[in-house]
């Protein structure tokens, strides 16, 4: 069964309007340096194991007060199990929200078509071009999967939202513009400031985040774009 | 000070022995004048300060001088006389006449200190002259407190730290209390001591400057939290037709005048609570508004609602908005009850997203629930009064829905547990013990404020005693007295060897503990005919001053209880009845275990949901309010984020930070609530930083699997 490696109970963020709980998966595909999970990538066998089981007995405490439960990562959809995990969730009768970086749309699109995601938020690292993905993401990576799992999104069979960790170097207006016109989302598109605080890049550390204001006024311009 | 031996006084009592020692001493007197020595005026002093007798105090007298005289010092000030007639007031057992014969006063280390370092106890104030008269002012009422106001006994418990007087150096005004804006609205501004009087109002702008003076008169007559009700319904009939600029303009008004510390005591910014509806509070519902000119307007506050609402929105508008760099405003604090009515009334979602949006973004708002059919008006950091009959037959005329809390006096509930070496009955009796002396203390300061109050409009307390609607100002009969706690869960903790959150046992005990000061505390007040009420002090200081003392009177025992880091002298309690801050609890647990506490605690209760850095999602979070008001006892919750500001590019970030985000300077404050309200960390004692180290901030946390340590994840 799935190793999970992190529990928060409780989230006022993950997942818009609900009161959810969180779960950390290990491992990634991606490098991106702004990461800031990175020790759940690369050394996961570092932290002890929480048994769902557990997890479960606790959510079940909280079931008046739990909308849902939000499986993050790391990347969530390398685990083969994930859809064993999913089930579990959703039998104790929570409704599931899954993160993705949109790498495995062949998972994606399975669990959609049998109804087992509730919500979808998607990770998109930037403009949907080779060099500005291999950039953002720290590897070179097949854009066609990634466009494939944006595409699954807007056939609109589950609720979704595209989210972009914006970093002024990887990020200016313009480049956000291009992704915005890309995605074709609208509102579905949120953007949240990049936190320098430990990111899997040292160097990142000295970049100084967008202006909470600029980034406000960023995702408005986004948000507008059709 | 009248002290005679300070040559204050003519030369006039008990002239007819004159053979004083011809020195050629000089005495520097308070009086800034230097007189010649005469014995005579030791005799004087002790004939009117004190109970001897005239040989006694000639004998006295004499002794002094020759002390004086064979010291050979050339000139000597009145204190050090004064001292030198102690000294032998002490050598013959007068202990009584010492006591009264007492020099209130600071060494002159102290004063030096004081003026050059900032005062901690209480982080609302600034450091600056104003402040420093402040705090050398408070140093001599409170010493004069424990010697003249409280007797030995009371003023004893308080300095072993068995209970905390709270303020004592305000000690002669009562504590907190809330107002209605109606009585401005109504009387004007006409102030006791005030050199012109002015009539109601005409305009909202001149109401809002109203308010600001009484509030600042006010401010001076009491210790603690002024509070006003219901701020945007009583406005609202000033607010008729008025655009959305100038209604915005004038909510920023409101705020900046009540945010920025202009003329406030002190230098301190008045501590201000609005208490602000969506829905019409049901006991105004009928109620005939008064508007511009203190006239009725012949519409009732129902005929409100949308002016009312309108200018709710724009003061959460501005609080969205925050100070002119951004940081969260520190005062006045919102206060937006939640009721039954609020969930009936049209847009309440809408407000109520846009409140949580402001508690995600700044914190600012705090959300009251008033279940059921029970009306709340709230005064101090989180002191809030159930309305009851007789209040609400005050609500048909508003103006009269004044209240106070006379004093609040704080038990350290640790020490009854220490005394009581685990031992039920011991603990339980301890308990009546310590709540008695705190009545006792309120008996003693409700007698002092009954003297100043005697004295009427000509008196200290003229504010108080102004009368203007057939009673004075302060409704003696409507005010409370509070008996506070710190550190439940380190009494349980002691007594029982585990905390409050880590057994369902020990919980329980620490309900017990509180049901059964609130069943002493009812006890109390019906034989003493008064209104003792159980509050959560929110022990800015206390918690850090029981731990200290509790430290050095039940050490090693405490070595084990009190929190915080020993070695940096950072020690604390928890607060209250709160779970450990540091225990990993989420927000719900939290919420619903403490708010088991509330129903219990009369005069308000509040749990914090410490943010740190995440800002949450505002539907998520009124979800969360919802739940919260829908299936818990909880009295009000406040969430609190964090904020790092720097003061050389004069920007907020979120989180606390050694250096800005922006500019990478490290002339950075952090901001976030200490207890009941927003402040810069700078001026935070060592207890309440050693809790902000340990408070629990809703990470996740993952564990390593090999030593156990954690590992934050955003």
């Amino acid at each position: 069964m799935i190793e999970i490696k992190g529990f928060l109970e409780t989230s006022f963020l993950d997942w818009p309007g609900k009161i959810c709980s969180v779960l950390f998966l290990p491992g990634c595909n991606f490098r991106c340096p702004y990461c800031h999970n990175h020790p759940l990538v690369f050394h996961p066998g570092q932290f002890a194991s929480i048994p769902l089981k557990k997890i479960l007995r606790r959510l079940r405490s909280f079931k008046d007060w739990i909308d849902g439960v939000c499986i993050t990562g790391g990347e969530p959809t390398l685990h083969a199990d994930l859809p064993l995990l999913i089930r579990e969730i959703k039998e104790s009768g929570f409704p599931v929200k899954l993160d993705t970086n949109g790498s495995c749309p062949g998972i994606l699109e399975k669990l959609i078509e049998e109804g087992r995601l509730d919500f979808v938020s998607m990770d998109v690292k930037g403009p949907l071009d080779p060099f500005s993905y291999r950039r953002a993401t720290g590897l070179p990576v097949d854009l066609s999967l990634i466009s494939k799992s944006i595409e699954i999104l807007k056939r609109e069979k589950v609720e979704y939202q595209f989210r972009v960790t914006v970093v002024p170097q990887l990020h200016s207006r313009e480049e956000m513009r291009t992704l915005a016109q890309q995605l074709g989302a609208g509102r579905r598109v949120i953007l949240q400031n990049f936190n320098p605080e430990d990111p899997l890049d040292p160097s990142l550390k000295k970049t100084v985040p967008y202006d909470p204001k600029a980034l406000k006024e960023m995702e408005r311009m986004v948000q507008e774009m059709m | 000070m009248a002290n005679v031996i300070e040559m204050k006084e003519e030369r006039k009592d008990f002239k007819e022995e004159f053979e004083t020692t011809d020195m050629a001493l000089f005495v520097r007197t308070s009086e800034e004048s230097m007189n010649d020595w005469n014995r005579q005026r030791i005799v004087d002093a002790l004939i009117r300060e004190t109970y001897i007798d005239v040989d006694t105090a000639k004998e006295i007298a004499r002794e002094v001088e020759d002390l004086i005289v064979t010291s050979k010092i050339k000139m000597i000030t009145a204190p050090l006389v004064r001292e030198l007639v102690d000294t032998k007031l002490v050598e013959r057992g007068l202990e009584q006449a010492r006591k009264m014969h007492t020099r209130l006063g600071m060494p002159l280390y102290d004063v030096d200190q004081l003026i050059l370092h900032p005062n901690k106890e209480n982080a609302n104030v600034p450091h600056g002259p104003e402040a420093t008269n402040l705090t050398l002012a408070e140093r001599i009422k409170k010493e004069y407190a424990l010697l003249s106001v409280f007797s030995q006994e009371t003023a004893d418990a308080h300095i072993r730290g068995d209970i905390h007087l709270h303020d004592l150096g305000f000690v002669d005004r009562p504590y907190c209390s809330g107002q209605s804006l109606e009585y401005i609205k109504r009387f004007g501004l006409s102030l006791p001591n005030s050199i012109a009087m002015a009539k109601p109002a005409k305009h909202p702008e001149v109401l809002l400057a109203h308010m600001v003076k009484f509030a600042a008169a006010l401010q001076s007559n009491f210790a603690g939290a002024i509070g006003w009700d219901a701020v945007n319904l009583f406005f609202a009939p000033y607010l008729v037709g008025m655009s959305d600029r100038d209604l915005e303009q004038l909510a920023q008004m409101m705020i900046f005048e009540f945010s920025q510390q202009a003329v406030a005591r002190g230098g301190q910014a008045i501590f201000t609570d609005l208490n602000l509806y969506w829905e019409i509070p049901k006991h105004f519902e009928n109620v005939p508004a008064i508007g511009p000119g203190g006239e009725r307007t012949g519409k009732n506050y129902s005929d409100y609602m949308k002016e009312s609402q309108r200018f709710a929105w724009a003061l959460f508008n501005v609080f969205l908005e925050g100070d002119g760099s951004g940081r969260p405003f520190f005062f006045p604090k919102p206060l937006v009850h939640i009721t039954e009515k609020f969930f009936q009334t049209p847009g309440h979602m809408d407000f109520l997203h846009h409140i949580c949006e402001v508690a995600s973004e700044k914190g600012n708002t705090y959300f009251v629930f008033d279940r059921g059919e029970t009306a709340k008006i709230s005064e101090c950091c989180r002191l809030s009064f159930k309305l009851d009959q007789t209040d609400l037959e005050d609500a048909k005329e508003p103006w009269k829905m004044r209240y106070c809390a006379l004093q609040n006096v704080t038990l350290n509930l640790p020490r009854m547990a220490y005394l009581a070496k685990g031992d039920d009955t011991r603990l339980f009796s301890k308990l009546t013990e310590f709540i008695e002396v705190a009545v006792k203390a309120h008996l003693e300061k409700k007698a002092f404020i009954e003297k100043l109050l005697s004295v009427g409009e000509r008196g200290p307390l003229a504010l108080l005693a102004m009368n203007r609607d057939g009673s004075p100002y302060l409704r003696m009969h409507r005010a409370s007295f509070l008996i506070g706690m710190v550190g439940l869960n380190e009494l349980v903790q002691v007594h029982t060897g585990q905390e409050m959150h880590q057994s369902r046992q020990t919980f329980k005990f620490g309900l017990k503990v509180i049901a059964h000061m609130k069943l002493l505390v009812d006890k109390l007040s019906e034989r003493y005919g008064m209104h003792f009420v159980l509050e959560q002090t929110p022990a800015e200081s206390t918690a850090y001053r029981f731990a200290k003392l509790d430290l050095r009177f039940h050490s090693p025992r405490s070595g084990h209880i009190v929190k915080g880091d020993i070695s940096k002298g950072e020690v604390y309690y928890t607060n209250s009845t709160y779970l450990n801050n540091s225990a990993v609890l989420n927000p719900i647990e939290r919420v619903r275990q403490e708010g088991l506490f509330h129903p219990l605690i009369e005069a308000g209760a509040l749990t914090h949901i410490w943010l740190g850095e995440a800002k949450p999602s505002k539907e998520s979070l009124a979800n969360f309010v919802i739940k919260t008001f829908r299936q818990t006892q909880n009295d009000q919750i406040a969430f609190s984020p964090e904020f790092t500001t720097c003061n050389a590019c004069n920007r907020t970030s979120r989180g606390l930070r050694s250096s800005c985000q922006y500019c990478g300077s490290q002339e950075v404050d952090g901001i976030t609530r200490i207890t009941g309200y927003f402040t810069k960390l700078s001026s935070w004692n060592k207890g309440k930083i050693g809790e902000l180290r340990n408070r629990y901030r809703n990470q996740a946390y993952i564990e390593e699997a090999e030593r156990g340590a954690a590992l934050k994840v955003g």
